[in-house]
């Protein structure tokens, strides 16, 4: 499969342990190790999880800020 | 305070540093607790082993004996609602 991506792709979470991480539970089902796209997606993936609740956390801060300054 | 636990980087996914990077992407005034700080790499955590997991489940629904692109997709999409572009999807092709 082609890499479409023209822009440099750096994994968000760290390739190796998250390979082992992956490979491990892959392995408790009986499935043999992943390709490499898949680590990189999971790793988006976990990006765009943790980016939607941190967007979330600043939003409820700045409403608890605003109960003192009222 | 328990003091935090010395960083096994060789072990861990995420690092404190590329947690802070995306905190100041979304809003350079943020700051996180470090308390916070833990318990987003715990959740970080916890979503890979559901995603994996999951997906595992789905490539063996289909016989498979690897886990492909099309089985983290099926899973993301279903129950986080979350798209990836850019992963192996025949429609973006020229």
């Amino acid at each position: 499969a082609g890499q479409l991506r023209s822009c440099h792709d750096e994994n968000f979470l760290h390739s190796v342990p998250l390979r082992s991480k992956i490979n491990a539970i892959a392995k408790k089902h009986g499935l043999d190790d992943v390709p490499s796209q898949v680590v990189s997606l999971i790793s988006h993936a976990t990006q765009e999880r943790l980016r939607n609740i941190v967007e979330k956390l600043a939003n409820i801060a700045e409403h608890r800020l605003e109960i003192y300054k009222a | 305070r328990q003091p935090a636990p010395p960083q096994q980087l060789e072990n861990k996914v995420l690092d404190k540093r590329r947690l802070q990077e995306l905190v100041k992407e979304i809003d350079p005034l943020e700051q996180l607790d470090e308390d916070v700080e833990e318990m987003l790499m715990q959740i970080a955590d916890d979503f890979i082993d559901n995603v994996v997991t999951a997906s595992c489940l789905i490539a063996k629904h289909r016989k498979s004996n690897t886990v492909e692109v099309k089985d983290v997709q099926l899973h993301l999409e279903r129950s986080w609602n979350m798209w990836i572009p850019g992963f192996g999807s025949e429609e973006l092709r020229p």
